[in-house]
């Protein structure tokens, strides 16, 4: 079934008067991949718990589908076990007693489902999640990666209407967390069905994403797209957090110098004492030429990520800035910055606007 | 520590001494109960003459008046359900203390803490006399009874604290998995938590079966008395037979040793749970 | 919702029923007995008016407390005696020895298999503890009596347990004996859970045996300490199997203690409420030294 995921009001306290979650409300469509991004203590976890069941909202109701599924103000609770729901917790929760086959089969058992039933759906899954040589061998004999199959095909072998993911990335080697992303996402396509993931690695989330929500103190930064996110950051802390590397956050007097270079006095207000100006590395290039450019400065260290090449570039107006190297660059040497796209932000943190050049 | 080998050397002697040491009664009642008396008269180390005999356990098993061969049986049939069901019944309940919250949990907790230390004279008495209206005195049930109650405090108790160690993510993996409360026990918890399962288990029939109080207030017909209460009454009046009374202990200590040998990781990991909170 | 509340009760309901029915109802009926207030159901116990005759008695009784025997210094003292000495002696060897052993096989080898034949005490049926204790005290094959003849010690042979002098004692070093494997094995659970770098750090910084052990070890084994001195104190004060097998509190009371008397009371007098009255008694003194024990534990939550 492709059903919807919608949250009101959502808030949640932890004795004796730790705001975990303040009023989220959100609706996530049938069939979307929405990931939940924050920094650990966000409360995207207990976000997910709360969807799951696992936790109890002190206000606020989730709505799966068309049932209510748990309403604080009316006492509504649905079990965790009646919300038919699959999860894939952090450390992959596998039964260790129990061989492969019987993890995966446990639902269904729970279910009372025929043996036939079971054997052929268990038999199912496994196939489509490529384990099935795994069937007969316990959690402690297969690798990471492995396990976290099993965990995911314990959770869909229910058919549930919405798949939870509970930093399902985190616990494994950085080679291999590529080819888990591309694997989860492809089922989600294939299956369809309504998944809802919390990471604290934005990598994570761009790659698997159809919507992001950046959430930090238990509060809504930004909802959008991965691109959305990048190209039109709502605040600092959107834009810090997302991009890699992280966006330069110029703290400037409105009166700057650099913000006449780059054009912006009709932008930034007047009446502020302070603005931020944010130039992601990717949108800046330092070049031996230094007519042409906004800001000009010396190189001091070159640095590497990826396949790319950057460059941190000591301005000479009090601060350096991380760009991207230009041909022939090297360190320490006189340079001129080109920008290609900034941010504006109020003294508040709040973006006022984009300017592409 | 060790400064020097010499250090060292003495230290490992004097350790092997005082273990050596240690066990010399144990080794003195063996002796005892093989040697024939006249032998030991001056002392079970005396070796002049040594025809080591069985004869005195068969002595002490077919005893005319107590013989310790229905002891040993009545402790089994003792010992194998007042470990299975205060065990069962404990596990549930320290789950519930473990997991669930509940009002007056703590109070409860308390008295739990409270009644391991109270004395077994201290509620012997009541029970004597419910037992004698239940028509339970002197039966199997009876004292089956008794321990189950008795274990049920200290089992409760260190499970508790077994449990609450075990990640809850197995737990709330089954809970989403629509696995009711009683099936998570069943098939999850309790089979991971096995280790100390088994661990509460060795100490509670080590327990039972070292009883004597018990056994001494409620079982008095000799063909129902437990292997503890037989071995006083082998101890004649005024000429105590060492060599029966030796027999007759090394049958009984046999278990419980046999057991410790066997299991002996579960049986220090229970012991050292009561004073070092991990 | 009702059914999951239901389902949790089921966990502790069968429990606590056999607990309140079997444990709390009798502890409770017992205390009241002691004031001849009978709650036993279905059993005519006491048909003595409530009051407090029970306690006067025990208090004056010289089985409980013989002030002839403080004063000159001969048993019996009395079981309340009995039971202090018995802590007053037993505590502090047990604890000390416990632990000087437990520090002495940190580097031996095959320690555990030491640890493991001292503990073998605490293994056995009290009875045999008992049973143990008489044997190893007897004047004729006992090995006490052989190694005092063989050190010189020729005036203290005999069978120390018909003796009213030595009788108690007799009881006491035997208690020492079967118990220290507890305080070696809780006191060695300890000692591998100081952190090594611990004491390295203090073997650099100069210290000597000496310092380490009474600066660091035994301030950092402060809780394994209480524990250990809890869990002894209530033992001695339980004590029963061993006192029945080998002098059944004897001789003349020479060697009662509080438990003894308690069923002493019981079996041989049949006076159900002074019975009751000892068995109170012994649980007030228990109790301060649980309250101890249970506030130990619950810190550790």
């Amino acid at each position: 079934m492709l059903v919807s995921v919608v949250l009101e009001n959502i808030r949640k306290i932890f004795p004796p008067n730790v705001v975990a979650l303040d009023n989220i409300s959100l609706e996530i469509g049938s069939s979307e991949f929405f990931v939940t991004l924050g920094p650990s203590g966000s409360g995207k976890t207990t976000l997910l718990r709360i969807i799951a069941g696992l936790e109890r909202p002190t206000k606020g109701r989730v709505i799966i589908g068309d049932k209510v599924v748990v309403d604080a103000e009316k006492r509504i609770f649905v079990e965790p076990g009646e919300r038919n729901i699959g999860m894939v917790f952090q450390n992959w929760a596998l039964y260790p007693h129990m061989s492969v086959y019987d993890n995966i089969a446990f639902p269904l058992r729970i279910k009372k489902l025929p043996k036939q039933e079971i054997d052929r759906r268990v038999k199912e899954v496994a196939e489509a999640l490529g384990i099935r040589e795994l069937l007969n061998r316990k959690p402690s004999q297969i690798s990471g990666g492995q396990q976290q199959r099993v965990a995911v095909a314990r959770a869909l072998v229910k058919q549930p209407d919405v798949l939870l993911l509970d930093e399902p990335f985190s616990n494994l080697d950085a080679r291999i967390r590529v080819t888990a992303r591309e694997f989860v996402r492809e089922i989600q396509k294939t299956l369809g069905i309504t998944t809802i993931l919390v990471t604290h690695d934005q990598a994570d989330a761009f790659a698997v994403g159809d919507r992001i929500m950046v959430l930090r103190d238990g509060e809504i930064q930004q909802v959008g797209t991965a691109r959305q996110l990048y190209d039109e950051p709502v605040n600092l802390f959107v834009a810090n957090f997302i991009g890699n590397p992280p966006m330069n956050i110029i703290k400037l007097i409105p009166a700057h110098p650099v913000i006449k270079a780059l054009n912006l006095e009709d932008i930034v207000p007047k009446d502020d004492s302070l603005v931020y100006l944010g130039i992601r590395p990717d949108e800046a290039i330092a070049t031996v030429e230094i007519d042409n450019a906004h800001i000009v400065g010396k190189t001091r260290i070159i640095e590497y990520v990826g396949a790319r090449k950057y460059v941190k570039v000591e301005v000479e107006h009090g601060f350096s800035i991380k760009v991207l190297a230009g041909e022939n660059v090297t360190e320490n040497q006189k340079v001129g910055v080109l920008v290609r796209k900034v941010h504006v932000f109020n003294s508040k943190g709040a973006r006022i606007e984009s300017i592409v050049y | 520590m060790m400064r020097g080998p010499i250090k060292w050397l003495i230290v490992n002697v004097i350790a092997w001494i005082v273990g050596v040491l240690w066990i010399m009664p144990f080794v003195g009642i063996f002796m005892t109960s093989i040697r024939p008396f006249k032998e030991i008269v001056h002392g079970w180390w005396v070796f002049e003459e040594f025809h080591p005999t069985f004869s005195k356990y068969f002595e002490a098993l077919f005893h005319p008046s107590y013989p310790l061969w229905r002891g040993l049986i009545n402790s089994f049939i003792i010992v194998i359900p007042s470990t299975i069901i205060p065990l069962i019944l404990a596990a549930l309940a320290a789950y519930a203390f473990a997991r669930f919250s509940f009002p007056i949990k703590n109070y409860l907790f308390l008295t739990m803490l409270f009644m391991m230390t109270v004395p077994q004279q201290m509620m012997i008495i009541p029970i004597f006399f419910m037992l004698h209206n239940m028509k339970l005195l002197n039966t199997y049930l009876g004292l089956i009874l008794v321990h189950s109650s008795w274990g049920i405090p200290w089992i409760t108790f260190f499970l508790r604290n077994y449990f609450t160690m075990l990640p809850t993510e197995l737990e709330e993996a089954a809970l989403v998995d629509g696995a009711s409360y009683r099936q998570i026990f069943w098939r999850i918890v309790f089979p991971v938590a096995l280790p100390g399962i088994v661990s509460a288990a060795v100490l509670q029939f080590a327990w039972v079966w070292n009883d004597f109080f018990f056994a001494l207030m409620l079982i008095y017909d000799p063909k129902r008395m437990v292997a503890t209460q037989i071995l006083p009454l082998l101890k004649g009046q005024y000429h105590i037979d060492w060599g029966l009374l030796s027999a007759g202990s090394v049958m009984v200590m046999t278990v419980p040793v046999m057991v410790y040998a066997l299991l002996h990781r579960y049986y220090v990991k229970g012991f050292t749970a009561w004073a070092i909170k991990k | 919702m009702g059914a999951m509340r239901l389902e949790k009760l089921s966990f502790l309901l069968p429990a606590l029923l056999l607990i309140f029915i079997m444990v709390i109802y009798p502890i409770l009926a017992t205390i009241l007995l002691s004031f001849n207030i009978d709650i036993v159901v279905g059993a005519k116990v006491s048909d003595k008016p409530p009051s407090l005759e029970n306690y006067f008695k025990a208090f004056s009784s010289k089985e409980l407390l013989n002030w002839k025997g403080v004063e000159t210094g001969t048993f019996p003292m009395g079981a309340l005696i009995h039971n202090a000495l018995w802590v007053a002696i037993h505590l502090p060897i047990t604890t000390m020895l416990g632990l000087l052993l437990a520090v002495l096989l940190q580097n031996v080898k095959g320690a555990s298999i030491i640890r493991s034949l001292i503990f073998l005490g605490m293994v056995v049926p009290m009875i045999v503890g008992g049973l143990l204790i008489a044997f190893s005290f007897d004047k004729d094959i006992g090995i006490v009596n052989f190694l005092l003849n063989t050190l010189g010690l020729k005036m203290f042979v005999k069978t120390w347990t018909t003796y009213p002098d030595t009788a108690l004692f007799a009881l006491i070093l035997g208690s020492v004996w079967l118990w220290t494997g507890f305080s070696v094995v809780t006191y060695s659970a300890g000692l591998a859970s100081i952190p090594k770098e611990i004491i390295e750090a203090a073997l650099i910084d100069g210290a000597k045996f000496r310092t380490i052990l009474f600066k660091i070890i035994i301030p950092l084994l402060k809780p394994v300490t209480v524990a250990v001195v809890a869990m002894t104190i209530i033992w001695d004060l339980k004590i029963f199997d061993i006192v029945y097998v080998a002098t059944r509190g004897g001789p003349g009371g020479a060697s009662m203690v509080l438990s003894i008397l308690m069923w002493d009371y019981f079996a041989r007098v049949t006076d159900y409420t002074m019975s009751a009255t000892i068995a109170t008694i012994l649980t007030f003194i228990i109790l301060p030294i649980a309250i101890i024990w249970v506030k130990l534990v619950m810190r550790g939550r």
